[in-house]
């Protein structure tokens, strides 16, 4: 499979701190791709660059042949990338109705916008029950939902997920994680980072570790036990 | 007695108008931006001056002179906007601290930026005064012994006029729902794909325009102009901003009307020396006493 996404040597600092030393990696067209690692190993900072939200200092993004390193968060939106962030950041000021509409800020299709609108109602039910409250009264699973199907407005290539089961319930991010899987099948391609690592390897196609900014392993899910994964990600949690 | 504060809140509701008007440009630049423009009430004065020169050099009507005001401060704004804030806008800069010093930096470079306009400003008409042509000439109305100036009806319908327009403009448009999402979490704003120093620039143009057209009904009320306008817009504006609680539109509108009338009360019981000093001593109560008054629509969200 041809790689959607290729990043080549980049390095993203914070001052004179260097988060990202380096890191190169490839997401396949039509793949989940997902990226392990403890705490402050780069990985939202990774998810940051590439949105644009961070400027790297050097090295290459390519997204669909081209580079994108750099460039501002709404042209990168626009090329087809989507963020659902660590802590989803809703609008909490904003309604459900607005926070889709904000999503698709970049479309002029009014009637494809509304129909797509109705699409995210029937797949997260519970946002058309809520689409005229305001994002910070939702729930914490109901805020990803809300997230991802902002996201999802831009009708973006390659969806980028940082941190979805973060602070979730069990039975919350089994649900994101189904819609994961369902995503992928509608054609979506998406690269997760995880700290669930048993939840990510069970969807990923492809993963990464990272480890205090650089790529340290690169495999299939089968390619590495899972404890094995677990302990040198330094996670913590006990599988399942 | 009870006629006095009749007829002291009518006589500070015109002031309070245009407070109102100074503190809505205001706080469009600081809900929005998260910064302070000092040179704000300078970019007034340079679109007031350059309707006043006009007016002293050719026969122009007071519709020109508003319009003449209006873009005078937009052009000007337009200036302070590229050369102090541009640089300084978030998302370009990876991190914290960076961002904050750029807030600090945008804040001084326009407090240089006001200190220009003033010296072209009297480097232009360099006479403490100028005349401005008179908004209304005939007299002021009556209600049963009671005047309202005809003056203080336009500068209350302009006021009125423009929070609708900002009302419609955030809730009824396009651009409103991208000024409310930057507002509301600017990241999450530009994940959207929302162009954010985009939307920077026009709230901006939106609020030198409201500050122009401010500037004009205020020289037009007083009928003469001073080049201590700058200064008197930049501090009225930002204490009726402040009154309001930093932030918020209709806050912005209920202290400027508030600083009229208080100002009208005190100075007609306490005198022209109290009149000042009892703002500033409101302030300084609410700041000591209710420092979360200012800070209540600034601290409701937080954007890691």
């Amino acid at each position: 499979m041809a790689a959607l996404l290729e990043v080549k040597d980049l390095v993203t600092a914070y001052g004179r701190i260097e988060a990202l030393r380096g890191v190169s990696l490839e997401v396949a067209q039509g793949s989940i791709t997902c990226l392990l690692g403890p705490n402050g190993a780069g990985k939202t900072t990774l998810m940051m660059t590439t949105a644009g939200i961070l400027r790297p200092r050097s090295g290459s993004i390519r997204f669909s042949g081209h580079e994108i390193a750099g460039a501002a968060p709404h042209g990168i939106v626009e090329r087809g990338i989507a963020l659902v962030p660590e802590n989803r950041l809703v609008f909490p000021q904003m309604t459900v109705l607005e926070n889709l509409r904000a999503g698709a800020y970049q479309r002029r299709d009014a009637g494809g916008v509304a129909s797509d609108i109705d699409r995210m109602f029937t797949r997260f039910p519970r946002l058309r029950e809520r689409s005229s409250q305001e994002g910070g009264t939702l729930s914490g699973g109901e805020q990803q939902m809300l997230a991802v199907a902002r996201a999802l407005m831009s009708r973006p290539k390659l969806l980028l997920m940082d941190e979805p089961s973060l602070g979730l319930a069990p039975l919350v991010v089994e649900e994101i994680f189904g819609i994961i899987r369902e995503l992928h099948r509608d054609g979506t391609t998406i690269f997760l980072v995880e700290q669930n690592a048993h939840m990510a390897l069970g969807v990923a196609h492809h993963f990464f570790l990272i480890e205090q900014g650089r790529i340290t392993f690169s495999g299939d899910p089968g390619s590495l036990a899972e404890d094995e994964v677990i302990h040198r990600a330094y996670l913590g949690s006990a599988k399942a | 007695m009870l006629a006095d504060l009749i007829q002291n809140t009518l006589d500070g509701l015109t002031a309070g108008a245009a407070y109102a008007l100074l503190a809505v440009g205001f706080t469009l630049i600081f809900g929005v931006l998260r910064r302070i423009n000092l040179s704000y009430g300078a970019a007034i004065l340079f679109g007031v001056y350059t309707a006043t020169w006009t007016s002293l050099n050719f026969q122009v009507g007071l519709l020109g002179l508003a319009l003449l005001a209006i873009a005078g401060t937009v052009v000007a704004g337009a200036y302070v906007e590229r050369l102090c804030f541009a640089p300084h806008y978030a998302g370009r800069e990876n991190s914290r601290t960076q961002a904050q010093t750029g807030s600090i930096a945008a804040m001084v470079a326009s407090f240089a930026l006001w200190m220009q306009f003033e010296e072209v400003a009297i480097l232009a008409l360099p006479k403490h005064l100028y005349a401005f042509p008179p908004l209304y000439t005939g007299e002021p109305l009556q209600f049963g012994g009671f005047l309202l100036r005809v003056e203080s009806v336009y500068l209350l319908s302009a006021a009125a006029a423009v929070c609708v327009l900002l009302h419609t403009i955030l809730y009824r448009t396009r651009f409103g729902l991208a000024v409310r999402a930057v507002i509301d979490v600017p990241v999450a704003a530009q994940l959207s794909g929302i162009n954010v120093s985009g939307v920077f620039v026009r709230i901006f143009a939106l609020a030198s325009a409201i500050g122009g057209l401010a500037g004009f009904l205020i020289a037009a009320s007083h009928e003469q102009v001073t080049p201590m306008l700058g200064m008197w817009s930049t501090l009225k504006g930002m204490l009726a901003m402040m009154l309001g609680g930093l932030g918020s539109l209709p806050g912005a509108v209920a202290g400027g009307l508030v600083l009229g009338i208080l100002e009208a009360h005190s100075q007609w019981f306490l005198g022209p020396q109290m009149r000042d000093l009892l703002a500033y001593l409101l302030i300084f109560a609410l700041l000591a006493i209710r420092p979360a008054w200012m800070m209540r629509w600034t601290t409701t969200r937080s954007a890691s």
